[in-house]
């Protein structure tokens, strides 16, 4: 009965329709590839219909009537229906602005429907740099996006979105790989990677909820794709050479200026020896990769299978490091309507690490001092009658012989990573989708380390025997070998729906709901170490044949350490939705709702709700004159977001206040001496931020700019228990308050002059300025940070710290010297110049800026002249400021830098640049703070197609000479100004000390495609 | 199929509704969370909180340096020490008495007696729910803890005057218990809860023979008697004093004086209340003790802090066994045959803090003794005095002396009897953390430093500075003590 209403209602309203027949067809791009999505609509008939995965459709239309199919980033066409299946291939739109898509979190968009900020980084640019990991890659490629890296091998760069917004919780953004969340991405080869997305503003990140404030990466692998298999090799292989080096006094000035700080003559002038620490230590460093992928697809199955080997000798003698991967991504076309997608990785790393204070012990070291003694043993700092160096002569410094330092050091590390992942899509009706996505991570990582105890003794002291040992030590080890392991599984499953339908023709929308859970497993990890092994590294691990189990070893291990941290988990609720109208009206709205297990059970659900708007100002009638404007966007938005990476509020007991009481049986003792704030939750970020994106001159000028407001309301900072409470641990609290505010402008020209030749030039630049705004009325235990190992540091951040940014320094201010006697001088709060014995340390010292940049710019410029591309990359930063802390660390005896070895104050050179040699340990004062800022070349890379038809066996040869980081222009007087550090700019980071230095490479490489 | 799948998106959604709160719950693995009471809902479970009270004595803020300098170096019994350029971070100005507000050794003392505090709060606040745990263990256990409450605010009381009374644990977020943190009490407000806490002690400890060998340094009943007395007569509660002090039964002057602070003298039968320290690996003791007081210098074991002063020299009467078993002289030979070379620093160090077996470790076999029979003695001698039964006192005030090989006072009168024991308590418990506070309780303060050469600042030095910190975190609910 119904059947029949509706029949006889179609009837009446719509006699066109009957009068129509089922047209069929599909539509592809120029690749033969369906494209879903594709309007059609007949003019006479006025139905419509649309394309669907695969690009077929099915319209109401009678035969010989135009069709006009069309879809965003194509040409619309028309053609006249036919009866038997159509086949229509649509031909890609020249407004790339059209095409571009990005990616925004369990979804994609087109570039120009986009909102909110996001920066897009194609592969092309990722490869192009041949580091290791894609975020040093990327470096000076986005605007608003730090990256401050090392080029230590293995060592993961440190990414600040649009400035920092946390002082002791996570700072990291979060990384999505194909779904999955991850902490680090040095197990993803770059080659493997087709986007690499930058999540920006609050409006584009809020979907990502507690898990965004420091921003999101998100990470796509390739696909296979074409119609016939391809294999792409990829080879390259590099020298490197540290980019900048310190020029160290030689024997003979170094003689001349510590006589002069002892005021003796202990060294002589005329020294046999001059050792160059720094040459000794290092080598020419030199790595190689090679890849080789093999990709295709067929009509269900997309496939792609890559290979990938990485090995690193470094500058640093012995450091090596090597990485394999593997992965393989397939797309399964189940049916119609399912898709599955399956993604698996390996990646296998193994290095030899050195320790990075050889570094700084080498630029200490005193030059007289030889590598080897001439009867084969170890330089050592002792100086003889003579004033040469010698044996058995009096000790001069505590520095050991940064040589032997690398020669005993003998440690290495392993790990596996395994990712995967199945997503399974359903296209459960027209325009309505449904996804399921699985991702599980597990890590696996082995570290060994001997120390030769007794011999590293004997090296130190060539004036000892053996006996010596055993001596003076009747308990010590003569080795000691630590072992360590550690695993964790992480996993992540979401799903969501997608719907997506247009209404009368002018309204879009896209809305989708999911719910996502993210586990972090517990993280277990066991270090053992065993004193007196056997020397022989075969025999660490021996196995008693008689009981068929190892050998026991207790009685010599002297420490064991067995931790399974706390396993975190995430449960989410999330919704976004997406409108158009008339092509030019857009907004968005976001809401996520999460639940961490990291907080107390009335303090773990929040809600993230987001929005943005945009329009396209040249859909509009009044814009279609003007021809000069191909788009203008304006956007802009706001949002709330969640940093639950910070400290936990798990209320514990502690152990290990164990006491004797009055025998020989030792009790075990436990209290409670912390009291955590139960309401901790995570740090809430807000963000309003507008932007304008505009393509002029026939899309050959493309740019956007940027503005935002951000505003941290919660930070979490350690404040001081009341003292009365007796509690000795630090609480975390809600106290602070961060302010991020800045703008980014990015700019890009492009144009062809004739058929073959092609040229780009391009910048962005960038502005934060960062500040702790505010602290609640507490009183914070001071955080100290920057130290020099000498008790010395040189951050602070405490209740003196707002109005100032993160990570600032605080110093005395140096005040030059005494001309009298060369001693330095420093300004005391009165403004006096006084010696540092009589400084205050509770009121003199002084904040003097920060180790992060104000400013971050890059430039790319580049050509393609028939088969020869070249480009240029370069990148910058200003405002921060570096500590010199091996300088700063200089004691007695140790060695200077050439520039101050003849230039300093004596009685006969008071005009001299530098004070009088001293042998106290300076305090922490802006004399050795130095400017960060610099200017470097980041690459330039020269390529020359082999003109090779695309039907030969080898498709496509090219090959390439890179350099990178062949120029440089720095303030700072030391190895480099990027300085990573630990990471934490309340660490080490801005200070040189025990650092890697920057390398510069010189590539040759080869892609071959078949 | 589309069922299937709205069946199971509605399924995966139900994980985390339908019973949301349990799959957030996740157990700690790192560290043991305190809603596991269970775990110490036993009687070694239960011991282990009280244990973590004595382990605070052994704590280098709590028992070492700063104490040192604050009970000690600031006394006319002892000098800074040390090479004249090492100040021991603040012990130059507190030898002078010319110590601020920012004083690092009040500051360390403070928050460790504190920190102690809360270990007996916590203590407390367990106990009662730990009903697995013997009746009598328990009961037994928070004596102990109230004991060793009393004692730390008995130390803060005489060094900072009135103080905040943490009476149990602060409940977070509640104003009262953030007022009670923060808000200084009167003196005799805290003398009124040490007096309660030591009663409660009395009805729940044993006689010190009810422990075992392995732990003898449990406190007892004799124990809260005697801190009771001294806390009395530092109120001057004369009877109290001697009503206390007779209940202190089981206890004797040992004959041999010096064997007090050797190995052999661990808890004989003068000991009342005694730091006990093990050397042995994995050695327990009072973190640097004998190390900072140890001779310094070449052939020397320590800092060579807290020296014997000239005057404590010339407290001592001729033919006094004590002189020789306090000070060490430079190139003296001492009980164990070591000979200390003349090559050393300073001419005397303290003896009390020597160890033999483990001279130079930072955690030796040397305990303090807190409380003994002979300050017993002492202390109802002064209060018959003070009540005017001088016959009385002067047999107590002569077992003392005999005891160190002097004869019998000679003072008859009561002004002289009492001048007698005040000199003899400087003498017999000099270097036992005593003698500043003594000072000042008898008023001898500004005459005494006069001697030795120093200015006692009336109303002032009497009490040390409160943490500059807490005055600021107390943001106004608390005052400075005068003239800081």
């Amino acid at each position: 009965m119904k059947n029949f209403i509706f029949s006889f209602l179609a009837l009446l309203l719509l006699p066109a329709y009957m009068s129509g027949q089922a047209i069929k067809g599909k539509v592809v791009d120029g690749s033969g590839m369906g494209v879903p999505g594709a309007v059609i609509s007949a003019s006479s008939s006025r139905t419509t219909a649309d394309a669907d995965f695969d690009g077929n459709f099915t319209i109401n239309a009678k035969e010989g009537e135009i069709l006009k199919i069309s879809m965003l980033g194509f040409e619309a066409v028309s053609v006249a229906a036919t009866l038997t299946p159509m086949k229509i291939t649509l031909k890609e739109s020249e407004d790339t602005a059209l095409k571009e898509v990005v990616v925004i979190g369990y979804g994609t968009r087109k570039k120009v429907d986009n909102t909110t900020a996001i920066s897009s980084i194609k592969s092309e640019e990722i490869v192009k740099t041949k580091v290791l990991n894609a975020s040093q890659a990327i470096q000076g490629k986005a605007a608003g996006v730090q990256v401050i890296s090392s080029d230590l091998p293995g060592s993961t760069p440190s990414v600040v979105i649009r400035g920092l917004g946390t002082a002791i919780g996570g700072r990291n953004p979060l990384y999505i790989v194909d779904g999955m969340q991850t902490e680090n991405i040095n197990n993803i080869n770059t080659n493997d990677i087709t986007s690499y997305e930058i999540l920006k503003d609050a409006s584009a990140l809020a979907i990502y909820g507690t898990r965004a404030a420091n921003g999101v990466i998100i990470i796509t692998t390739k696909k296979g794709s074409g119609d016939k298999v391809s294999v792409e090799v990829e080879s390259f292989a590099g020298f490197r050479a540290p980019l900048k080096t310190v020029k160290m006094a030689g024997s003979n000035k170094y003689a001349y200026y510590s006589n002069s700080a002892l005021q003796s003559t202990t060294f002589s002038q005329d020294q046999p020896v001059n050792t160059d620490w720094f040459d000794e230590i290092t080598r020419t460093g030199s790595y190689t990769q090679n890849n080789v992928s093999v990709s295709g697809a067929t009509e269900s199955v997309k496939y792609f299978f890559s290979l990938g080997n990485y090995q690193e000798k470094a500058v640093l003698n012995g450091l090596d490091y090597g990485r394999t991967t593997f992965r393989n991504n397939n797309e399964y076309k189940i049916s119609k309507k399912i898709t599955l997608n399956q993604n698996f990785s390996v990646s296998s790393a193994n290095s030899s690490p050195k320790p990075l204070s050889a570094f700084t012990n080498a630029y200490k070291q005193s030059p007289i001092v030889p590598v080897y003694f001439p009867d084969g043993k170890y330089g050592v700092s002792r100086v003889g009658e003579n004033g040469f160096a010698s044996e058995t002569g009096s000790s001069f410094n505590n520095v050991g012989n940064p040589v032997a330092q690398l020669n005993f050091y003998d440690e290495e590390q392993r790990s596996v990573t395994l990712q995967g992942g199945l997503k399974l899509d359903y296209e459960i009706i027209k325009s309505l989708k449904f996804t399921s996505q699985f991702n599980g991570e597990f890590y696996t990582w082995k570290q060994y380390n001997y120390d030769d105890t007794k011999n590293i003794w004997l090296a130190a002291n060539p004036n000892k025997v053996d006996s010596d040992y055993a001596k003076e030590f009747p308990n010590g080890n003569i080795n000691l070998l630590t072992k360590g392991r550690e695993q964790y599984f992480n996993w992540n499953l979401s799903n969501y729906l997608t719907y997506n339908k247009v209404f009368a023709e002018i309204h879009d929308v896209e809305a989708t709901a999911g719910i996502e859970t993210s586990v972090k497993g517990p993280r277990e990890k066991l270090t053992i170490a065993r004193k007196n092994v056997n020397p022989d590294s075969n025999y660490w691990a021996l196995n008693d044949p008689t009981v068929g189990h190892g050998v026991e070893y207790a009685a010599t291990v002297t420490s064991l350490y067995d931790v399974v941290f706390n396993e975190t988990k995430l449960a989410s609720y999330f919704g976004r939705f997406q409108y158009k109208l008339k092509d030019r009206y857009l907004v968005t709205g976001t809401l996520r709702r999460d639940g961490s297990s990291n907080f107390g059970k009335d303090y773990r659900w929040g809600t993230f709700p987001a929005f943005g708007l945009g329009w396209v100002i040249t859909k509009e009638d009044f814009m279609s004159d003007v021809k000069a404007i191909n788009l203008l966007k304006l956007r802009g938005g706001w949002g709330k977001l969640g940093n639950q990476n910070v400290p936990l509020n798990n209320q514990s007991y502690a152990s290990g206040k164990n006491a004797y009481l009055g025998g020989s049986i030792l009790y075990e003792g436990t209290t409670i001496s912390s009291q955590i704030d139960p309401s901790l939750s995570w740090e809430i970020t807000e963000e309003s931020s507008v932007g304008l994106d505009f393509e002029l001159l026939n899309n050959r000028l493309k740019g956007s700019f940027d503005l935002y407001d951000k505003n941290t309301s919660n930070v979490i900072l350690y404040t001081k228990p009341y003292m009365t409470s007796g509690l000795t641990d630090q609480s975390p609290a809600h106290v602070g308050e961060v302010s991020n505010k800045g703008y980014e402008i990015s700019l890009r020209w492009e144009d062809k002059i004739g058929d073959d030749f092609s040229y780009w030039i391009g910048g962005n630049f960038s502005n934060n300025k960062n500040e702790l705004t505010g602290l609640k009325d507490v009183i914070l235990a001071p955080k100290t940070g920057g130290s020099l190992g000498n008790g010395q540091t040189t951050k602070l951040l405490d209740n003196t710290t707002i109005g100032q940014p993160l990570g600032s320094f605080y110093l005395y201010e140096y005040a030059g010297f005494d001309a009298t006697n060369g001693k330095m001088l420093y300004y005391n709060a009165a403004g006096d110049k006084v010696t540092q014995d009589a400084l205050d340390a509770n009121k003199d010292r002084k904040y003097m800026g920060s180790s992060l940049p104000k400013t971050n710019y890059g430039i790319t410029l580049g050509f393609n002249y028939k088969n020869f591309d070249f480009s240029v990359d370069g990148y910058g930063t200003g405002g921060a400021k570096v500590y010199n802390g091996k300088k700063a660390q200089r004691f007695s005896g140790e060695n200077i830098e050439d520039s101050l070895a003849t230039d300093f104050w004596t009685l006969n050179n008071l005009s001299a640049s530098n004070p009088a040699p001293f042998n106290e340990v300076p305090v922490a004062s802006t004399y050795y703070l130095e400017s960060g800022d610099f200017f470097r070349i980041n690459n330039i890379t020269v390529g020359y197609k082999l003109p090779i038809a695309s039907n030969n066996f080898i498709s496509s040869c090219r090959l390439y000479v890179n350099a990178i980081n062949p120029f440089i222009t720095q303030k700072f007087s030391g190895f480099s100004p990027e300085l990573n550090g630990d990471g934490d700019p309340y660490g080490t980071q801005g200070v040189e000390l025990d650092a890697y230095p920057t390398l510069r490479s010189l590539v040759i490489g080869a892609n071959l495609k078949f | 199929m589309k069922k299937i799948y709205i069946a199971a998106f509605v399924l995966s959604a139900s994980i985390f509704t339908g019973c949301s709160s349990d799959y957030l719950d996740v157990d700690q693995t790192e560290t043991i969370s305190t809603s596991d009471v269970e775990l110490y809902n036993n009687d070694a479970g239960a011991t282990q909180f009280v244990t973590a009270i004595y382990n605070k004595f052994l704590n280098w803020d709590m028992t070492s340096f700063g104490w040192i300098g604050l009970s000690s170096i600031t006394s006319d019994d002892a000098d800074k020490g040390s090479s004249p350029g090492d100040t021991g971070t603040d012990k130059d100005v507190l030898d002078a008495l010319t110590y601020n507000a920012s004083n690092p050794s009040a500051e360390s003392t403070f928050i460790a007696n504190y920190d102690g505090i809360n270990r007996c709060n916590q203590a407390l606040n367990i106990l009662p729910k730990l009903d697995k745990v013997d009746a009598n263990l328990r009961n037994r256990l928070a004596g102990e803890a109230k004991f060793m409450r009393a004692f730390m605010y008995f130390t803060l009381v005489k060094c900072y005057g009135g103080v905040p009374i943490v009476d149990h644990l602060p409940v977070p977020g509640s104003d009262a218990d953030r007022i009670m943190q923060l808000t200084r009490k009167t003196a005799p407000e805290v003398y009124a809860f040490i007096e309660s806490d030591l009663n409660d002690a009395i009805a729940a400890l044993p006689d010190k023979t009810a422990y075992s060998a392995n732990e003898k340094s449990r406190v007892s009943k004799g124990a809260a008697y005697a801190l009771l007395a001294k806390v009395s007569l530092y109120q001057k509660k004369w009877q109290q004093v001697i009503d206390n002090c007779n209940k202190v039964t089981g206890y004797a002057l040992v004959s041999d004086y010096a064997s007090q602070y050797k190995v052999t003298g661990k808890f004989d039968s003068e000991s009342i209340f005694e730091i006990y320290a093990q050397g042995a690996i994995p050695a327990k003791g009072i973190e640097g003790y004998s190390n900072t007081q140890g001779a310094r210098g070449t052939g020397g074991w320590g800092w060579g802090f807290n020296t014997p002063s000239q005057s404590l020299v010339n407290a001592y009467e001729a033919g006094d066994v004590r002189k020789a078993a306090t000070i060490i002289f430079r190139g003296q030979t001492l009980y164990d045959g070591r000979v200390v070379p003349n090559t050393v620093e300073n001419e005397r160090y303290n003896y009390k803090a020597y160890s033999s077996a483990y001279t130079n470790a930072w955690e030796t076999d040397v305990d303090i003794k807190y409380l003994r029979y002979a300050e017993v003695l002492l202390m109802k001698a002064e209060a018959s005095n003070e009540l005017g039964q001088t016959s009385a006192a002067i047999p107590l005030l002569n077992q003392i002396r005999n005891r160190a090989g002097l004869g019998n006072t000679t003072a008859s009168s009561q002004a002289d009897v009492r001048t007698a024991i005040w000199k003899e308590r400087r003498v017999e418990m000099a270097f036992e953390h005593d003698r500043f506070f003594d000072l000042v309780r008898t008023g001898q303060a500004k005459a005494a430093f006069a001697i030795d050469g120093k200015t006692f600042t009336e109303g002032k030095n009497e009490l040390f500075p409160i943490p500059a910190t807490f005055i600021k975190q107390a943001g106004g609910l608390s005052a400075q003590n005068p003239g800081y």
